[in-house]
C-alpha cells in the first residue's frame, strides 16, 4: 500500500446507503418522505428503491388485528420477523445484483435488537446505514396522523372508520410497549436523523457524504400542506408552425389566443386556490407571451429554458436528418442520453432543473409555463416516469395540466383549451411531425392518458 | 419535513413590487441591474472580499432578483448569534456562512467583536485590561471596555438592519451566558428580526488543538511569536471555560429559542425550534457540508484546439495535448512539494513515487465517458466488494445483540470523492477539450469527474463571432453588454449571472472536499468560481483573467481565503 494511511483503501468501492425508518405513530409523514426520496433520487439517476416490510407481511396476513402486533403473540411475532427477513434479503440482493445505491427499508424497527441486527447485516456487506426516526409525544400531532393513516393504509381496506381507528390505537399501544427510541448517546457513531415532534427538534448525526446531506436537505424542504402544481407549455409559436426546433420565436396567432384564454383555464382548474398562485416562466419570449395575461406574481428562470439543440437549433427534423444523419439516428436510439452537438441532452436538463425541483418542493401553488422537453422532465419527477420513457411522452400544446401530490400517489387532471395547434410530437424513426395512431409507443400517452394498457405501472386510472 | 407553517416564505410575499412591465418582474433583465450608480467594485480582486462593506444596493453573483427593500422577499431578516468558547471556529463559521449567503444574493455581514475591540485599541499589546477577555470582567476598566465594545458591535448590527438594507447579520462573539442570549432575543425579536443561535461545541481534542494552532493566523497575533500567541490564546479559553454555560443547559427559558448546536464541526447538528425558513434550511445544508479545510482549490484552463470554436466542441490539437502534459507535471510537483512542507500525506505523493494506483483504488479513473450527473458519479459505480453470496443470516435476530461483534462496531469508511485529506480529485466540464486536458491525470490513476455544471458560458447567437462582428450585427446588445457584462444576456445566451446560478449546486460539494481539487474549465467558469471563493463583486467577475500559463491556487484560513498564481514558464499565455 506504499505508505498510504489505512483509510486510503476506502476508495475502493462506492458503497450504498440505506435509510431505515423507525416509525412511531408518524406513518403518513414517513410515507411521504420515503416516497418522495425514492422519486427524487431515481429522477437524478441514483438507483433507489423502497422495501416495505408491511407489504411482505400483507402477502400472508391481509388485515391483521392489533393482537397480531402484540410482542407476546408468538405467531404474530414470527410472521413479522419472517417478513422483515424476506425484505432484507431482497434488499441485499438488489444491492449486489442490480447495483442499487440507496435502499429504503420501510419498517417499524422499533427495538434496539432489531436495529442492531440490521446494522450488523449492513456492515457485513460494506454498507453504512442511515437511520431516520420520527419521534413524537405531542398528542395533537399523533391524533392527526392516525386520522390520515386510517384513511389510507391498505391494512384497513374495507373496514369501517371507527373500527379502524380503535384498532389502530390498540396497535400503537402494542408498539409503545416495547418501543426503544434511538439513543442519542449510544448511537453517536451511527448516521441518523431524528425528527422530534415533526420539526420542533431535529438531530442530524454523522453526515459523511454530500449525497446524505442532499437527502437531508431535501427532506427538510418537503412539506405536507396540500397544494397543486400546474404545468403548461407555451402557446403555439411561429417555429412550431414551421416545424423548427429551438429558437426564440414569437407566438402564432393561435398561440396568442391560448395566452388570452389561459387565465380562465387556470381559474377553472384551480378553483379558489388560484389567488395563491405564483407563475414561473423561462427566459424565452414565447413563455412570457403566454403568461402575459395572468394576474399573478411571476418569476423568470433561466433553468426553465428549452433543451438547447446546439448545432441543430432552428432546423426542422427533416433538415437534421439530412445534415446530421448519424446524430439523428443516435438520438432516436437513446434520447435521454443523446447530447446535441454543442447543446444539451435530457440528462443535462434534469441536472439544471434540480434546484427548481428543490424550490418547488418548498413552495405551495405554482404554475409553470415552459417547454416540451423541460415539461417532460418535471412531469417525470412528479409521476416517477423512467428515463427511457420520459423523452417520448406526448405533451400537446394548449393544454393545462394539474398535479396534486398525495401520500400514496399524485393525481393528474388535464384541461384542453379549445384552440387548435400543430403537433410537435416526433415518433421514433421518422422526421415527420405528428402522432401516428397505431405506433407501438406506450410512453407517448403517459400524460394524455389515452390508450395505455391498464396493467402498465404508469397507466392513469 | 415541516408540517408547521414556516414563518417567512409565502405569507410575506405582499412585499413584492408589482411588475412594471407585464410578464416579468425578475430584475435580471430589467435595467435596475445596470444603472451606473449601482456599481460597486469590491476594492481588490486579489484579496478575499468577504469582509468588505457593501453599498446599499449591492448585487450579488447568484442573486435571483432584487426588491426595493434590497432583501429577498421570501426570507425575513435574520440575526445569527454565534455562541461558544474561543477556538470553536466561530470566526470561520461567520466568514464561510457570509460567503455562501452573499453569493446566493442575501445581504449578509459578519460582525466580529474582535474587529470592534481592535478599533478601540489599535495595538493588541497596548493597555487592554486582561480581564476584558473574560465574559464577566472583574475590574471597572475591564467592565467598561467590554460594555463599550459590545455596544459598538451591536450598534453596527442595528445600523446594518435599519439603514443598510441588511438581511442577515452574523454576530461573532462569545455570548457565553443565558442572560446575554435572552437579551439578544428580546432586543432583536421585538424588532421583528428572527434570531437564530448557532452554538459551536468542540469536545474532540484533536479538532480543538487544530483550531488553537490556527489562531496564530488571527489578526490579533500579527507579528507575535507563534508560541506566545498560542499561550495567550489558551489563556483566553481558560478564563472563559468555567463561566460558559451551554445553550438550554442552565436556563429553561432558552428552550424557546431557535438554535442549532453544531457539534465537532458537523459531526452532529441539533436543531431546536428552527422551523425551516428558506434561509435556515440553506444554512443547515451548508453546515452539513462545511469543513475546516486543509486542502486547496486549483484552477486551470483547458488546452487549445485547432479552430477554438464553441459549436464544434473540438478535441485538443497537438499544442493542447502538450499543454495537458505540462499542466499535470507542474501541478503535481507543486502539490507534492506543498504536502511535504506541511508534512502531510497525499495521494499525489503516491502517484509521484510511481505507486501502484490500481491498488489505491481511486475508482472511476477509467470512466472517461462519465455521463453521470452532479455528485452522483461517485455513487454509480458498482459495489465491487459487496458480498454477492449474501446470506441474510436469518437466525441472528434471535441472538443476544448486546455484544455486537467488534467488526460490526466499526463504521464503514466514507467512500465519496475527497472525503480524506490526502485525496486529490480533478473536475472538468463535459466538453471535449476540457475533459481531454485531464487525461494525463487519469493515466496516473487520479479520479477525474466530468461535471455538466462546469460547461462554459453558453454564448447563444453570438457564438464564435468576433467583437467586431457582434458590434455590427447586434449593435444594441453590444452596448448593453458593455454597460453590464455580468447580467447582460445575448440572444439565447447565458449571462455570467445565469452561469453562477447554474453552478450553485457544485459549491457545497466543493466545500465538502477535505483534500485538494483541481478544476479545469473555461475562463468564464473559473471567473465565477473564483468570484465565489474570493467574494468578488459581480462587476469584477467578467473581467477576471485566467491566462493559460497560470494555475490559480486558493487556500483557506479561518479569517479569509488566499489566492496566488503559479506560473508555467514554458506555456504561452
Amino acid at each position: 500500500m506504499v505508505g498510504l494511511p489505512a483509510r486510503g483503501k476506502s476508495f475502493i468501492s462506492q458503497k450504498s446507503k440505506y435509510i431505515e425508518s423507525i416509525k412511531t405513530f408518524m406513518w403518513s409523514i414517513i410515507l411521504t418522505i420515503f416516497k418522495s426520496v425514492v422519486r427524487y433520487l431515481s429522477w437524478l439517476s441514483i438507483k433507489a428503491k423502497s422495501f416495505n416490510v408491511g407489504s411482505y407481511r400483507r402477502q400472508n396476513h391481509k388485515h391483521p388485528d392489533a393482537e397480531f402486533f402484540d410482542i407476546r403473540n408468538k405467531e404474530g411475532w414470527q410472521k413479522r420477523q419472517e417478513a422483515a427477513e424476506q425484505a432484507v434479503t431482497d434488499m441485499m440482493n438488489w444491492f449486489s445484483d442490480e447495483q442499487g445505491v440507496v435502499a429504503i427499508l420501510d419498517a417499524t424497527n422499533a427495538t434496539r435488537e432489531r436495529r442492531d441486527w440490521i446494522l450488523r447485516l449492513c456492515r457485513e456487506n460494506s454498507i453504512e446505514p442511515m437511520f431516520l426516526e420520527s419521534w413524537c409525544d405531542d398528542e395533537k400531532i399523533i391524533k392527526k396522523n392516525i386520522l390520515d393513516v386510517k384513511a389510507t393504509s391498505p391494512d384497513y381496506e374495507g373496514l369501517n372508520q371507527e373500527d379502524a381507528y380503535e384498532d389502530f390505537l390498540k396497535r400503537i399501544a402494542k408498539y409503545e410497549e416495547n418501543y426503544e427510541p434511538l439513543d442519542e448517546i449510544a448511537s453517536k457513531d451511527l448516521t441518523f436523523v431524528k425528527l422530534i415532534n415533526v420539526s420542533q427538534q431535529v438531530i442530524i448525526n454523522k453526515i459523511e457524504t454530500y449525497l446524505e446531506s442532499r437527502i437531508v436537505y431535501y427532506v427538510m424542504n418537503l412539506h405536507i400542506k396540500p397544494r397543486c402544481i400546474y404545468l403548461s407549455r407555451h402557446g403555439e409559436s411561429m417555429y412550431n408552425l414551421e416545424g423548427k426546433i429551438g429558437g426564440n420565436a414569437d407566438l402564432s396567432e393561435r398561440g396568442f389566443q391560448y395566452a388570452k384564454k389561459l387565465p380562465e383555464l387556470v381559474k377553472q382548474l384551480a378553483g379558489d386556490d388560484h389567488q395563491k398562485l405564483t407563475v414561473w416562466t423561462s427566459t424565452l419570449v414565447r413563455t412570457q407571451q403566454t403568461a402575459e395575461h395572468l394576474p399573478y406574481n411571476q418569476l423568470q428562470w433561466k433553468a426553465l429554458d428549452e433543451l438547447d439543440a446546439g448545432a441543430c437549433d432552428g432546423l426542422t427534423y427533416e433538415e437534421i436528418e439530412r445534415k446530421f444523419p448519424d446524430d439523428f439516428k443516435q438520438r432516436d436510439e437513446n434520447k435521454y442520453e443523446y447530447r446535441y452537438r454543442g447543446g444539451e441532452s435530457y440528462r443535462d436538463v434534469v441536472i439544471r432543473l434540480e434546484p427548481i425541483i428543490m424550490e418547488l418542493e418548498r413552495q405551495e401553488n405554482i404554475l409553470i409555463i415552459t417547454h416540451q422537453a423541460v415539461l417532460r422532465c418535471i412531469y417525470a419527477y412528479f409521476m416517477n416516469v423512467p428515463q427511457e420513457e420520459s423523452p417520448w411522452m406526448s405533451i400537446p400544446l394548449h393544454t393545462l395540466i394539474k398535479l396534486e401530490p398525495r401520500a400514496y400517489s399524485t393525481l393528474v387532471q388535464r384541461l384542453k383549451a379549445d384552440i387548435p395547434a400543430v403537433s410537435t410530437y416526433k415518433e421514433r424513426g421518422t422526421s415527420r411531425l405528428g402522432e401516428i395512431e397505431d405506433a407501438n409507443n406506450k410512453s407517448k400517452h403517459l400524460i394524455t392518458g389515452e390508450p395505455v394498457s391498464a396493467d402498465h405501472p404508469l397507466a392513469i386510472k | 419535513m415541516s408540517a408547521i407553517d414556516s414563518d417567512d416564505d409565502i405569507q410575506s410575499s405582499t412585499q413584492i413590487q408589482q411588475p412594471k412591465l407585464p410578464g416579468n418582474y425578475s430584475a435580471r433583465i430589467s435595467d435596475r441591474w445596470s444603472q451606473q450608480n449601482r456599481r460597486d467594485s469590491i476594492n481588490s480582486t486579489t484579496i478575499d472580499g468577504v469582509h468588505s462593506k457593501l453599498s446599499l444596493d449591492h448585487i450579488f453573483p447568484a442573486q435571483l432578483y432584487s426588491t426595493e427593500s434590497g432583501r429577498l422577499f421570501h426570507a425575513g431578516q435574520v440575526l445569527i448569534v454565534l455562541v461558544g468558547l474561543p477556538a470553536r471556529g466561530k470566526t470561520h463559521l461567520a466568514v464561510s456562512i457570509t460567503r455562501y449567503l452573499r453569493w446566493l444574493g442575501v445581504k449578509t455581514h459578519p460582525f466580529h467583536v474582535g474587529d470592534y475591540r481592535r478599533a478601540v485599541y489599535k495595538n493588541f499589546e497596548d493597555d487592554i485590561p486582561q480581564d476584558y477577555f473574560s465574559a464577566v470582567p472583574k475590574t471597572e476598566i475591564g467592565i467598561k471596555l467590554r460594555q463599550k465594545v459590545l455596544k459598538d458591535c451591536l450598534d453596527g448590527i442595528s445600523n446594518f438592519f435599519e439603514i443598510e438594507k441588511g438581511q442577515v447579520a452574523i454576530y461573532d462573539a462569545l455570548n457565553a451566558l443565558p442572560k446575554d442570549r435572552l437579551d439578544l432575543q428580546n432586543e432583536f425579536g421585538s424588532k421583528g428580526i428572527k434570531v437564530l443561535f448557532i452554538e459551536s461545541i468542540v469536545d474532540d481534542d484533536e479538532l480543538l488543538a487544530r483550531n488553537v494552532a490556527n489562531a496564530a493566523s488571527s489578526p490579533d497575533y500579527i507579528g507575535w511569536n507563534p508560541k506566545q500567541a498560542k499561550e495567550d490564546y489558551i489563556n483566553r479559553i481558560k478564563t472563559n471555560a468555567p463561566i460558559y454555560i451551554k445553550m438550554n443547559e442552565g436556563n429553561e427559558d432558552e428552550s424557546a429559542l431557535s438554535f442549532i448546536k453544531f457539534i465537532n464541526f458537523g459531526d452532529r447538528l441539533i436543531m431546536n425550534n428552527s422551523q425551516y425558513g428558506y434561509l435556515i434550511n440553506r444554512i443547515v445544508f451548508f453546515l452539513m457540508n462545511s469543513k475546516i479545510k486543509n486542502g486547496c482549490v486549483y484552477f486551470a484552463r483547458c488546452g487549445k484546439s485547432d479552430l477554438d470554436k464553441y459549436i464544434d466542441d473540438e478535441e485538443l490539437n497537438k499544442s493542447g495535448l502538450e499543454f495537458s502534459e505540462k499542466l499535470s507535471s507542474k501541478l503535481l510537483n507543486h502539490v507534492s512539494k506543498r504536502k511535504k512542507l506541511e508534512k502531510k500525506p497525499s495521494f499525489v505523493n503516491v502517484v509521484m513515487a510511481g505507486g501502484n494506483h490500481n491498488l489505491l483504488g481511486q475508482s472511476g479513473t477509467t470512466n472517461k465517458q462519465s455521463i453521470h450527473p452532479p455528485f452522483l458519479s461517485a455513487y454509480t459505480n458498482s459495489h465491487s466488494n459487496l458480498n454477492s453470496n449474501f446470506n441474510s443470516n436469518t437466525n441472528s435476530a434471535n441472538q443476544s445483540t448486546d455484544n455486537l461483534n467488534i467488526k460490526h462496531k466499526i463504521r464503514q469508511p466514507p467512500t465519496a470523492d475527497g472525503s480524506s485529506e490526502d485525496s486529490f480529485v480533478v473536475w472538468t466540464a463535459t466538453r471535449k477539450r476540457t475533459s481531454s486536458t485531464a487525461n494525463p491525470f487519469r493515466q496516473k490513476g487520479i479520479t477525474v469527474r466530468e461535471r455538466y455544471q462546469l460547461n462554459q458560458l453558453n454564448p447563444g447567437e453570438v457564438a464564435d463571432m468576433t467583437q467586431d462582428e457582434i458590434k455590427s450585427q447586434f449593435p444594441d446588445e453590444y452596448e448593453q453588454d458593455l454597460n453590464d457584462p455580468y447580467h447582460h444576456r445575448y440572444p439565447r445566451a447565458e449571462s455570467y449571472h445565469d452561469l453562477a446560478v447554474r453552478m450553485e449546486p457544485l459549491l457545497l460539494e466543493m466545500e465538502r472536499m477535505s483534500g485538494d481539487i483541481l478544476i479545469i474549465a473555461h475562463e468564464s467558469v473559473l471567473a465565477v468560481l473564483y468570484g465565489y471563493l474570493m467574494a468578488c463583486s459581480c462587476y469584477d467577475i467578467p473581467s477576471l483573467k485566467f491566462p493559460r500559463n497560470e494555475i490559480v491556487e486558493i487556500s483557506y484560513t479561518p479569517y479569509e481565503n488566499v489566492a496566488r498564481r503559479i506560473v508555467m514558464d514554458d506555456v504561452e499565455p
